[in-house]
């Protein structure tokens, strides 16, 4: 497993497109468990986070899933909880979820970039200076 | 030795943090420890998260101290004890709470906050063989602030700016991963 993070618009998938070329990708914001389940990579995957919770209250145990079905898939995820805690209850919940399910991710990653202003940092794995 | 602990909210800050606590007490384990609890206990959900916390915490043999003001004003008489016989660890969670509470609690520092608060920090450091400060990164985000917000990420990131400059050590942890910001 690979995962690539951020904030918005710093050039996530462009960088993964380079790192990761002919990968088959799918959009999380859109995609259904199974097209996740079985995809080489993923982007928008706070998005699946967010959309899924809408349905299930329980979301933690799904990175365990993604672990056991999909152990090869890249995943391209937006960083969220760099602001304050929201006013609205399910905002901090979705931002708490990301970041729990996030982290037990990327404890399973043999490799995690961190992208900044387009360019990719390797925070565990990979060339970490 | 000061070393400094932030990141984004559910990113593994405190158990990484509790972990320094612990590898620095297992090479010296007739040191005390103690956890400074800045969370102040309103409503259902903080206390799930002062209880999640506990839990972790369960064990590890921690002396929970509550410090939800002037931090140097409450540990005085206990640290000054400490100082006679072993200084020891420390680990004081969370910088944003304990921001908060200055602020906005009726007997908090208010406008002197952040002078307050970083005389603590010094009263700790002076008083403790490790000190290990846990923050919170709060300062990106897409939401324009209330004055109110504007004045409350002033006084934390003042506050997170001076202890880095103290600090010898400090990581941001991201999803988990320990990432060097000084050393």
């Amino acid at each position: 497993m690979r995962m690539i993070i951020g904030g918005a618009f710093q050039g996530k998938m462009e960088y993964a497109q380079k790192e990761y070329p002919g990968i088959r990708w799918v959009d999380g914001a859109a995609c259904s468990e199974e097209e996740l389940l079985q995809c080489e990579g993923v982007y928008h995957f706070h998005l699946y986070i967010r959309k899924s919770m809408e349905k299930y209250e329980e979301m933690r145990l799904f990175a365990d899933r993604i672990i056991r079905e999909n152990p090869q898939i890249v995943i391209i995820t937006d960083e969220i909880g760099y602001g304050l805690v929201p006013i609205d209850a399910f905002e901090r919940r979705y931002r708490e979820e990301t970041g729990r399910i996030c982290t037990r991710l990327a404890a399973f990653s043999e490799r995690v970039d961190r992208v900044v202003c387009g360019i990719g940092l390797p925070i565990k794995g990979g060339d970490v200076r | 030795m000061f070393h400094l602990v932030t990141g984004g909210s559910g990113s593994g800050k405190s158990e990484y943090a509790e972990q320094l606590i612990m590898e620095f007490g297992e090479k010296e384990p007739w040191r005390k420890r103690y956890y400074l609890a800045t969370m102040m206990p309103f409503g259902e959900e903080t206390k799930q998260k002062i209880e999640r916390h506990r839990k972790m915490r369960e064990g590890k043999g921690f002396c929970t101290v509550e410090c939800y003001l002037d931090l140097k004003k409450q540990l005085i008489g206990l640290f000054d004890e400490e100082k006679q016989a072993c200084k020891p660890l420390v680990l004081l969670e969370c910088m944003s709470n304990l921001a908060a509470n200055e602020l906005y609690e009726e007997n908090g520092a208010g406008e002197n906050s952040a002078e307050i608060i970083m005389e603590g920090i010094r009263f700790l450091v002076d008083h403790s063989c490790l000190l290990v400060v846990v923050t919170n990164e709060v300062f990106a985000e897409s939401v324009p602030d209330s004055p109110e917000m504007t004045v409350y990420k002033e006084v934390l990131g003042t506050v997170n700016c001076r202890m880095a400059g103290m600090a010898d050590q400090v990581t941001e942890v991201v999803y988990g991963i320990p990432v060097e910001v000084k050393r």
